[in-house]
């Protein structure tokens, strides 16, 4: 904390000559740029996530759907797949950085903290946004080690024989993405995990999209009730869309194709 | 009525503070809570302790001096009321009452619940003024300024610069405050020039005054005496954007 008092005509802070750098470090490193940053972030993550979501579903059209979409994007897309995956990589540590340096700021801003406390009016998901932001990041790392590297759990192909996810295979040769989230989803603590997942990233998104739209400057009271309308039906969207995969697979919906390795 | 106080006693900005516990009767629904204070002041004096600290000087809702913390909420239970405004009615008989200062890094207490919230005046020094003069009183209506806009001025130009908004933020953030200082000259033709200039500089000086960030969750606005609304951080937020983008285009 300054205790001198600043000349109200003092220098500027940002020289008209300074460079990029200056700027950056003035604009984007101050409160309210760096939840502006967050902000445009987090928007871009739901982004993925509802892309994310849109693909997913494609496992109710049937098997063949699902894997050869799987294969266009590991296959089909060439170069663009690494810059989109480290794009995304990129969005992820712009997010989590900045969201904890505020946090950093705003718990040395209250050294002393009340004996009463209590709230007036904010909602339970906008005063946990750090703690569900956190359990959706270590449920990112999950999902990537569960489903991506094939760590976590193998598949029953019938027989009594395991595979392991990255080994099936479908007729075409394939990745077999389809018998490999039916085995996931079918163990019922697997499938439990994501569907808590997919209400704390619902908790999440619902104060998170409403806020973004508040921290880019775009809502106003004639519409406020339509952005965090349309905060809820995002959020609400992602968390059907996602859970109605995991419940497709429980009720036979997605039924499992033995053997599932040729 | 009769309430049990738990009162924070500070005797100076070094010393640790801690909540002593007192209790009062014979209040009247129809006080003020700080004449309930002053009661309790007196029985204090005459017994020779040392009177509670606490800010006041309008008792009528305008100075924005009266900070408190009772129960948890900034100024109280009653909404768009300073604690002077607030009555003892609003409570029941026999309730226990925690009555805190404001906390916030930048607002270190001075002494009970009297705290220093220069770092707001310090915020209005780096930009919450109008650079030209505006010379005398102008002709009515020589400047056009349509209704709304001025209804939108007024509405921010009503904070009273209590320091609620800090103390009920989690974040202890100012952004309340400082939107609605800026929001009130942007939104009129003789402030509005300055505007992208100014809200740089405002909120340098808020974050180098050590206030948290706005997570957007309205607790300010629900703690505000004069009831402003966060729509003014919207905007704050929106000529922040600009500013930086016209700095980034034009230098």
């Amino acid at each position: 904390m300054s205790t001198a008092a600043i000349k109200p005509k003092g220098a500027r802070v940002v020289p008209p000559d300074a460079g990029p750098e200056t700027w950056a470090c003035h604009y984007l490193s101050s409160t309210v740029g760096s939840k502006v940053l967050v902000a445009v972030t987090g928007l871009l993550l739901v982004g993925f996530v509802v892309f994310h979501m849109i693909g997913n579903l494609k496992l109710l059209f049937g098997r063949d759907d699902v894997n050869a979409y799987a294969h266009f994007l590991k296959h089909g897309l060439g170069p663009l797949l690494w810059i989109a995956r480290g794009g995304l990589l990129a969005v992820f540590v712009v997010h989590l950085a900045l969201a904890f340096r505020l946090q950093l700021r705003a718990s040395a801003a209250r050294p002393i903290g009340y004996v009463y406390q209590r709230s007036a009016q904010a909602t339970p998901q906008s005063r946990t946004m750090l703690m569900t932001g956190i359990v959706v990041g270590l449920f990112v790392l999950f999902h990537l080690a569960h489903f991506t590297f094939g760590w976590v759990h193998s598949a029953d192909i019938g027989g009594g024989r395991q595979s392991d996810y990255l080994h099936l295979l479908d007729e075409q040769g394939r990745h077999d993405v389809y018998s490999m989230v039916v085995a996931g989803f079918r163990t019922p603590w697997l499938s439990i995990l994501y569907i808590v997942a997919q209400l704390v990233l619902f908790c999440h998104l619902s104060h998170g999209i409403q806020s973004t739209i508040q921290s880019l400057g775009l809502k106003a009271s004639r519409f406020a009730p339509v952005w965090s309308g349309l905060g809820y039906a995002t959020a609400a969207t992602i968390l059907i869309g996602n859970v109605a995969i995991v419940l497709a697979v429980w009720i036979g919906l997605v039924p499992p194709v033995f053997p599932m390795v040729k | 009525m009769k309430f049990t106080l738990h009162v924070w006693r500070q005797r100076g900005p070094e010393e640790a503070g801690q909540m002593v516990t007192y209790t009062v009767d014979a209040i009247s629904p129809d006080m003020s809570f700080l004449e309930m204070l002053d009661i309790l002041n007196e029985d204090l004096i005459k017994k020779g302790e040392e009177p509670i600290a606490f800010d006041h000087d309008c008792r009528e809702g305008i100075c924005g001096s009266c900070d408190m913390m009772i129960n948890g909420l900034a100024h109280g239970p009653e909404r768009g009321a300073t604690t002077c405004q607030l009555h003892m009615r609003s409570f029941h008989d026999g309730d226990e009452l925690f009555v805190e200062p404001w906390r916030a890094g930048a607002f270190p207490v001075v002494k009970d619940l009297v705290c220093n919230r220069s770092a707001l005046d310090r915020i209005i020094q780096a930009g919450g003024f109008i650079s030209v003069d505006t010379g005398g009183t102008p002709d009515g209506n020589c400047l056009p300024i349509s209704k709304p806009q001025v209804e939108r001025a007024l509405d921010a130009s009503a904070c009273i610069g209590c320091g609620a908004c800090v103390a009920a933020c989690p974040n202890a953030s100012a952004m309340l405050f400082l939107s609605a200082k800026a929001g009130h000259l942007g939104s009129l033709p003789q402030g509005e020039v300055e505007q992208q200039d100014r809200v740089r500089k405002m909120v340098a000086q808020h974050d180098r005054e050590g206030f948290g960030h706005c997570t957007n969750i309205n607790e300010c606005e629900a703690a505000c005496p004069k009831e402003i609304s966060t729509e003014f951080i919207a905007q704050l937020n929106r000529d922040y954007i600009c500013s930086a983008v016209r700095s980034a285009v034009k230098g």
